[in-house]
């Protein structure tokens, strides 16, 4: 049941890393799936799919998509409106390109601001990006500097991972929370002496390699097993309705079937 | 319904595909329904490129070469490398009514085809002349230019077949036997295009003059392996939802309006003017 992550087919981004003078044409490739178990909403009584609509508050009427701007709320229940041409106007220009500024000692970053991995793959000419994936290993180092993809700039570590160089966006400093904030800490007392030796004890005993392989999801798994039971058992079947259109499309294919055979 | 008619589950059939005429997916699916049997022959076995207008024309569409993510495994592909884009194309291959409609499902307005079939890629079954008239010249332009072309093909015993693209111009095609190779006929169209351009003042024959006003463009260049024409039947992502329709020399005079050839109208027409097309395929003298 276990897959390993399709390797995606298009680039989201293309451009190149710069050090210095040095150009290496790169694409980026998606790298992290997130792969729960997901699940439709139903109707309870009839099994039938159900769907969303944007609803106005105010007349309980469906706004099509043609007519939904985007407000930001500035006070309760006040706000600026904006259409889609304002925001696009103010959108970071997509920078084609990385700039590694500093290099740094890769486990020195702490792994609390990692945000997404991305594949960096050569684009064009390998020599260079080999040149600097070789580099970093060698060194054991990762490059820093700055990405923008979509409408957000990130802070950005380039670094190697199996063979690969590979791009991890990382969280600004303010988008994380300082423990030393909660209350809960300052009442933590220095431990007795006696009972540390033997919490040490226990962690050192209980030391190993990290393999990921060894976790899996066991509520995916659980739910994956009760699938399998139910299809055996009973399921539901999305009836889709017939509408006037589809009638109309199955008369014109019945005739359109006759006239194919005919030839 | 007792028996499956198509494999293709429909989807929001309902959806405004072309705004202006209030067309939705429903009557884009019907109408390739209806033109399928005069269609399907001319696609048959040939890399297909795709535009799609999921949210209707007014909004983006995309450019496809690539079969979707999710394409049925019915569905025939073929793996074809391309040089530009340095990896390999999976392109959509329409040999069957159902693959038409779930082309047609997936809310594909034009269907653009290449003028040699997969598997003798380098080897055109047709010669193309793309007549493109550049405003002010107008379709009118077009006709004059398509109607002394015609002439000048009789002259040299080649029988011609004629469709509008949908959009200004008109197409026309000589189909071959399929021992020519592109730079052949690219090499004729460039040819016939010249003398043209020494008859007649309206016509330019030179991919540098592509962009007078008021000229009528004969294209070459398209005679190549990887380009495309949009196929005889396709639609137009245009407001008026024309077609690229294929009509008889007879009916090809100024004052013909290739608005009027439209999803509405094409489906009703009787006439199928490239039926024996591939019935007739000529040599060239190069």
């Amino acid at each position: 049941m276990e897959k390993k992550a399709n390797v995606p087919r298009r680039p989201i981004w293309t451009g190149s890393l710069t050090i210095g003078l040095v150009n290496v044409p790169v694409k980026l490739y998606p790298m992290i799936y997130d792969r729960g178990i997901s699940f439709r909403f139903l109707h309870k009584s009839d099994g039938q799919p159900l769907k969303y609509q944007k609803v106005c508050t105010k007349d309980q009427k469906v706004i099509p998509w043609q007519e939904v701007a985007k407000g930001y709320e500035v006070t309760k229940n006040e706000y600026v409106i904006f259409d889609k041409e304002e925001l696009e106007a103010v959108k970071p220009e997509s920078d084609r390109r990385i700039r590694l500024d500093k290099f740094v000692d890769y486990f020195s970053v702490d792994p609390i601001y990692f945000d997404r991995s991305y594949a960096l793959m050569p684009d064009k000419s390998n020599d260079a990006y080999g040149l600097l994936l070789t580099a970093l290993e060698k060194k054991g180092k990762a490059g820093v500097g700055r990405i923008t993809l979509r409408t957000k700039e990130y802070p950005a570590l380039v670094h190697t991972y199996k063979g690969a160089l590979v791009l991890t966006t990382l969280r600004y400093a303010y988008d994380v929370v300082d423990p030393q904030g909660f209350e809960e800490l300052k009442k933590l007392k220095e431990p007795e002496k006696a009972e540390l030796d033997l919490a040490v004890k226990i962690v050192t005993d209980l030391s190993g390699e990290f393999d990921v392989t060894e976790y899996k999801d066991n509520y995916k798994q659980k739910v994956e097993e009760l699938i399998k039971k139910k299809l055996k058992g009973e399921t539901v079947v999305v009836e889709k309705p017939v509408e006037e259109e589809a009638k109309e499309l199955m008369v014109a294919l019945r005739d359109t079937l006759k006239q194919l055979e005919k030839k | 319904m007792s028996k499956k008619l198509t494999k293709v589950e429909f989807t929001n059939l309902n959806k405004t595909i072309f705004p202006k005429l209030k067309i939705t997916k429903s009557q884009i699916i019907e109408y390739y329904i209806k033109t399928a049997p005069k269609m399907l022959g001319f696609l048959a076995n040939r890399p297909l490129v795709l535009t799609r207008f999921p949210d209707g024309i007014d909004q983006e569409g995309f450019y496809e070469k690539d079969a979707p993510q999710g394409t049925p495994s019915w569905v025939r592909t073929v793996k074809i490398h391309s040089e530009t884009a340095k990896r390999d194309v999976n392109y959509v291959l329409c040999n069957d009514l159902d693959t038409l409609i779930w082309l047609a499902n997936l809310a594909t307005i034009e269907i653009h085809m290449p003028f040699s079939k997969a598997d003798s890629r380098e080897k055109p079954d047709m010669v193309f002349f793309d007549v493109d008239p550049e405003p002010p010249a107008t379709f009118d332009d077009a006709v004059t230019v398509a109607l002394l072309l015609k002439e000048k093909l009789d002259g040299i015993g080649l029988e011609s077949y004629v469709k509008t693209s949908g959009k200004k111009g008109l197409h026309v095609i000589i189909p071959i036997v399929g021992e020519h190779v592109f730079r052949e006929t690219r090499a004729f169209v460039h040819k016939i295009g010249q003398q043209l351009a020494k008859e007649q003042k309206l016509v330019v024959s030179e991919f540098t003059e592509t962009k007078k006003p008021g000229k009528v463009f004969v294209d070459y260049l398209q005679n190549s392996h990887g380009r495309t024409m949009v196929a005889p039947y396709s639609l137009r992502a245009v407001p008026e939802a024309t077609v690229s329709a294929p009509l008889e020399w007879g009916e090809v005079e100024k004052g013909i309006k290739p608005t009027e050839l439209n999803i509405f109208s094409v489906v009703k027409r009787e006439k199928d003017p490239w039926k024996k097309i591939f019935e007739n395929r000529q040599k060239l003298k190069v």
